[in-house]
């Protein structure tokens, strides 16, 4: 059995064309496996191979935080339908044989196929998996960076920037106009702006608004759901939110930080809330260690999420270019289920299987109206490929919006439960 | 009623009326588990014998394996937030339940795009692993 493990691990160096490096630096030990990134990709990658390999893997997990806050359904907590507190988890993954080092990755060298950590530790790898989530693109905006940030947040990555933009929408008094500059494809969530937009309409009509509007400026011609946001805006907050296309706009020349206005092609407005969610690239880490391509993400291999760069590496979730699948906590998730598969066939022999990838992204728009866009994918032609898809559809009964809140509620504990325990 | 129009019963319910009945009836389900089905899974927990003859016996290692996919929404846990549990079934109403949604008998369009890449032996593995767990409700 372990001359089979390790000629297959030869099989795969010499296909790397790095068989000029000592391998098989792990001949004493068992193979190593370690994953940057505590998110629904890394960390779901590390419960799975930790658990199906029963100890024969060494997995280890880096990730700095300790309770995870998840993008997904941190706009139901801007929106009052959860709490903080709610939307943080701490892992309990030691129980798989997963090591945590609560660290942040700082460097990946490819030829010694080490990760550096901040304190200088490095760690060995037999396989790593990258899974870093993005990085936010400061200089997409002009005027805006990330000291801006602190004047008009982001809030596009969980933590002290989602609480400061929930701040700034809970002080607003009835007139106000929050402008939202939403970002250009391919980014993280692609329902989420919208659902944003739709849960900030929530509290401020919650709050009794009449006057205060919601601008979106957006750099896209179309977006997700969209015939389905503009019914829901349209029958529960009408009247509040415009959505502006490029051609309405003519592109955003200034935002002024100071003194909080937002110069399109048109017009200037006075906001007093300016949420500018940029345009994104994968993590850091993944850009400085070569994976990118031109596009600023990682491309993958369709079968089994390997990156194109480096056959020791696979890349998921959000930093990863995953074809016709969307950047989602679902589909990170899905996508891991593959990775952990494909991880255990490469280190210890197991069987694999076809990949087969699903997601499912659900937005709220109001109370007990939440809509669904999802599908499931294959590798096809070296790209991954929608084979079925489906869509919630205009005027749906109020029941079934219900179930779909239902549903979605379900899922985020369904998957945390998955992901983190 | 019997176990299998009881969990028949619940998806049902699940997919067409509110989520107050939903619970009652799912916490019913899991708490109240009939006898029958009850005495089914402790022969299917026990390792021998784990399905009932009249069914072609589920591969439950291939189930477990493919089970990673169901439990991004289906709690392991047996527990109810929103989606229906699916642990506990007595095969035969579990391979009876996703072999609807595959012939789109059933309305969920995620279930069905689930269940539509489902091999027959497939299914039965799923029906022979979530059928042996108990649900653990703390």
């Amino acid at each position: 059995m372990i001359a089979v493990t390790r000629r297959t691990f030869s099989v795969g160096a010499l296909v790397a064309g790095t068989l000029a490096i000592p391998a098989i630096s792990r001949a004493q030990g068992k193979p190593r496996l370690v994953v940057i990134g505590g998110g629904p990709a890394g960390a779901t990658v590390a419960k799975y191979v930790a658990k199906d390999s029963k100890g024969a893997i060494d997995v280890t997990l880096v990730e700095p935080l300790k309770t995870f806050v998840t993008c997904f359904h941190s706009n139901l907590y801007l929106g009052d339908y959860r709490t903080w507190d709610s939307i943080g988890h701490d892992y309990a993954l030691e129980r798989y044989g997963v090591k945590q080092v609560h660290q942040m990755a700082k460097a990946i060298d490819r030829e010694k196929k080490q990760v550096a950590l901040a304190d200088g530790t490095r760690l060995d790898y037999d396989r790593l998996v990258v899974a870093p989530g993005i990085d936010l693109n400061f200089d997409s905006v002009p005027g805006w960076s990330e000291a801006a940030a602190e004047a008009m947040p982001h809030a596009w990555k969980p933590g002290p920037q989602t609480q400061l933009l929930k701040k700034q929408l809970d002080a607003l008094e009835d007139g106000a106009t929050i402008v939202m500059i939403a970002p250009p494809n391919p980014y993280r969530c692609p329902p989420g702006p919208y659902e944003r937009v739709s849960c900030m309409a929530h509290v401020l009509k919650g709050k009794g608004h009449k006057k205060s509007r919601i601008v979106v400026i957006d750099p896209k011609e179309k977006f997700s759901k969209q015939a389905l946001f503009q019914e829901g805006w349209q029958t529960h907050y009408p009247g509040m939110v415009e959505w502006q296309d490029p051609q309405m706009h003519g592109g955003v020349k200034e935002v002024d930080p100071d003194a909080m206005t937002v110069t399109t092609d048109f017009e200037t407005i006075q906001a007093k809330l300016v949420n500018v969610i940029p345009a994104q690239m994968a993590g850091r880490i993944a850009r400085d260690a070569g994976l990118v391509d031109e596009t600023g993400f990682c491309p993958i291999e369709a079968a089994d999420m390997k990156s194109k760069k480096d056959p020791n590496i696979y890349v998921l979730g959000d930093a990863a270019i995953a074809g016709a699948m969307p950047k989602s906590a679902f589909a990170a998730n899905s996508q891991a289920k593959v990775v952990a598969m494909m991880v255990r066939g490469e280190l210890t022999g197991s069987r694999t299987f076809p990949a087969r990838y699903a997601n499912t992204c659900w937005s709220i728009i109001a109370p007990e109206d939440t809509v669904k866009v999802g599908g499931r994918y294959e590798a096809k032609d070296g790209k991954i490929a929608e084979v079925e898809g489906f869509v919630s559809k205009l005027k749906e009964s109020p029941e079934l919006r219900r179930q779909t809140t239902d549903e979605n509620m379900g899922w985020y504990q369904g998957i945390v439960a998955d992901v983190f325990s | 009623m019997t176990p299998r129009r009881a969990i028949a019963v619940v998806v049902a319910v699940v997919g067409i009326v509110s989520a107050v009945v939903a619970t009652t009836v799912a916490v019913g389900l899991v708490t109240t588990m009939p006898a029958a089905t009850a005495r089914a899974q402790e022969v299917a927990t026990s390792g021998i014998g784990a399905t009932p003859a009249a069914l072609p016996a589920g591969d439950r290692e291939l189930g477990e394996y493919l089970s990673s996919e169901c439990v991004t929404c289906h709690q392991l846990s047996g527990r109810y937030d929103g989606i229906p549990p699916i642990v506990g079934w007595p095969e035969e109403t579990f391979v009876e339940i996703l072999g609807e949604y595959r012939a789109k008998k059933r309305e969920n369009p995620v279930m069905r795009s689930i269940a539509v890449k489902f091999t027959d032996e497939e299914i039965a593995a799923l029906a022979a692993y979530f059928g042996s767990l108990r649900p653990r409700i703390d």
